[in-house]
């Protein structure tokens, strides 16, 4: 009786664990799936509101106008990228907010040219970095680009929007003009 | 009288002899033959040779001072710095160059373009009292109303001029543009050091390293400081001139070098200081600042000499923040107090003079400030008691009390103090405290006179 409880209770362990592992491996893959779907303009720019930005986006160099049609996801800028952590917080943070802002707020009354103003505190400059990884490498060869950011990186007191302000939206000011979205 | 308006035409008859000798009669001005076909192959892109290429042809005189500065060495060229991107407030194409191209540009560069490069000398820039130059002119109605009202005579066409030709050549102003985003000519051109830019950008760089050479040398000779720090009210240039510090410049300063690297330029190239030396340079273990307000002890400029206990400057971050056009800090200095902008400059001092001459120095210097306060205190106490017994005019440019008053701490009063403090003895005394015994003597005499009688008897 002894011995036969212990086989079954090794068995329902083992049973236990791998359906554990299942739903685990199921959980992940759909949170990677999640995660990597809702990270681009396709997922961020169903909602209305993100009408200029993502036209603004799809005219700039970030967002595939350019020679091989390469793109920076939304995320890649407005995610930190110091760590997975940080980087998973910050999305279900920024995310559940967008989502509870775009169904209750009054999107009339946001001044988006007042919050462009802010930029550096949702544009990363570790999601810069991640791709611009050669910049602080810069020689003399590319003179202005040593000069530039030679300060930047001894220093680190100015975030990247802070000198690159339309970085990512070509032009944004005019798409948010044109498509009506108060401008003060 | 005829006779010599007729020697006036005669001379500058000659004179234009002589210069038409000189300019070839198919020259023009600002035609400098060497670099009119000047060809760039180095570091630039197409587009930005095409800009210095033309305007080699068309704007000489810029083209020249650039390739003389440090940032052609580093191939940074028009475009760097007047492209802008079209949502710019300033954005324009009124060069027919980049006409229905994809560039825009602005013939005004902002500080915020000058940041990109240069972000520490901009902060520091815009924590000194330099930086609320323009924002305080627009913020104080009692200057508004003497550009324009007094000055300007409410003159429904030329009331602007006074500011124009004046007062905004130093101080800057808020520039604003045409609808062809063309600064206007009430606002522009101007070398005023706090001017306010339409894209937000609070500063000028060029008011001290002139366009288009940008040059530190410049901005490290007195000179650089001259054009505005000269005058009645505060002759900041004739005290050095006065000083031992000027003397010497005067003397020997074309030998000295004045290009050493930012942080490294020090005693030995040169023998006396300069105004950047002790205000802004990293002389021995001092670092560089642009913030000139730093090294100070007190306000020498106000009616009342107050300590500098007041931190940074507030203009720009009111301006930028709060979007409020605001005074500034009078108080601004260095971020922990008086006693440590003191320090600072005292380490400057002490780069090349014992410390007993730094200390007996600031010792007397001081004491000439507190000196004034008391002329100014009594002063300010029968201006105040006449005001509120309804014994001071009503147009206060007509009243004779208050013109005393003025002269008192605006001229004299700034002469005593800036005279004291930078080693200018005839600013100190003949042009300072001596006046200011005459001033307080007859402002006596109008308030003794009012209180007596009680009516405005002029």
């Amino acid at each position: 009786m002894k011995q036969e409880g212990n086989h079954f209770s090794k068995v329902a362990l083992l049973v236990i664990v791998l359906i554990g592992v299942g739903i685990g491996s199921m959980g992940s893959f759909t949170t990677a799936v999640m995660v990597e779907k809702t990270s681009g303009e396709d997922f961020c720019a169903q909602c209305h509101t993100m009408e200029p930005m993502t036209q603004s986006y799809l005219a700039d160099i970030h967002g595939g106008n350019n020679k091989e049609g390469l793109r920076a996801k939304c995320v890649d800028c407005h995610l930190p990228h110091d760590s997975l952590f940080s980087y998973l917080v910050e999305k279900a943070k920024t995310g559940t907010h967008d989502v509870w802002a775009e169904l209750t707020y009054d999107k009339s009354k946001i001044d988006w040219q007042e919050k462009r103003k802010h930029a550096k505190h949702f544009v990363y400059d570790s999601g810069c970095l991640h791709c611009h990884s050669n910049l602080e490498e810069a020689t003399m060869g590319s003179a202005k680009a040593f000069v530039a950011h030679k300060a930047y990186f001894l220093d680190k007191k100015k975030k990247c929007v802070e000198c690159h302000s339309n970085v990512g939206h070509h032009n944004l000011g005019d798409y948010i003009s044109k498509t009506g979205i108060k401008e003060k | 009288m005829k006779l010599k308006s007729l020697v006036v035409t005669f001379l500058s008859g000659m004179l234009l002899s002589v210069s038409s000798l000189v300019a070839k009669p198919t020259e023009h001005l600002g035609d400098m033959t060497n670099n009119k076909n000047l060809k760039i192959t180095r570091g630039m892109t197409v587009e930005a040779k095409r800009c210095v290429e033309c305007h080699a042809d068309k704007t000489p005189a810029h083209v020249d001072d650039w390739r003389q500065s440090r940032h052609a060495h580093v191939g940074v060229s028009c475009i760097d710095c007047h492209s802008v991107k079209k949502d710019n407030p300033m954005a324009a194409q009124n060069c027919p160059g980049v006409k229905g191209t994809k560039t825009y540009v602005s013939v005004l560069v902002s500080p915020k373009t000058c940041t990109k490069c240069h972000p520490n000398e901009v902060e520091e820039f815009q924590h000194s009292g330099h930086a609320r130059a323009a924002l305080q002119v627009a913020a104080k109605q009692g200057m508004q109303d003497l550009m324009h009202k007094f000055e300007g005579r409410n003159h429904p066409k030329l009331k602007n001029s006074p500011e124009a030709t004046g007062c905004m050549q130093c101080h800057g102003t808020i520039i604003k543009l045409d609808k062809n985003k063309q600064p206007t000519a009430e606002t522009w051109p101007n070398y005023g050091i706090g001017n306010v830019y339409p894209d937000g950008g609070v500063g000028n760089c060029k008011s001290c390293h002139s366009i288009h050479k940008f040059s530190i040398a410049e901005a490290r000779k007195p000179a650089g400081c001259a054009s505005c720090h000269l005058g009645p009210d505060h002759p900041d240039i004739e005290i050095y001139n006065n000083s031992m510090h000027g003397h010497i410049f005067n003397a020997e300063g074309s030998t000295w070098k004045y290009d050493s690297a930012p942080d490294a330029w020090e005693p030995g190239d040169y023998r006396a200081p300069t105004c950047a030396t002790c205000h802004m340079s990293g002389i021995g273990e001092l670092k560089t600042t642009h913030n000139v307000s730093r090294r100070l002890k007190w306000n020498i400029w106000a009616p009342i000499s107050k300590l500098r206990d007041g931190g940074y400057e507030t203009a720009v971050t009111d301006f930028t923040n709060k979007n409020k056009v605001t005074k500034g800090n009078p108080l601004a200095g260095h971020p922990d107090g008086s006693k440590a902008g003191r320090a600072e400059m005292e380490q400057v001092c002490k780069s090349c003079h014992i410390s007993l001459h730094t200390k007996s120095f600031f010792k007397m210097a001081d004491q000439h400030v507190e000196l004034y306060n008391e002329y100014a205190k009594e002063a300010k106490g029968m201006i105040d008691e006449l005001g509120k017994k309804g014994l001071m005019m009503k147009d206060k440019w007509a009243d004779p009390a208050f013109k005393v008053w003025y002269h008192l701490w605006h001229h004299q009063g700034r002469r005593m103090r800036q005279g004291a403090l930078m080693g200018g003895p005839d600013y100190a005394h003949w042009h300072g405290v001596f006046e200011l015994q005459q001033d307080i003597r007859e402002l006596r005499a109008i308030y003794n006179k009012r209180i007596k009688t009680g009516k405005i008897d002029e």
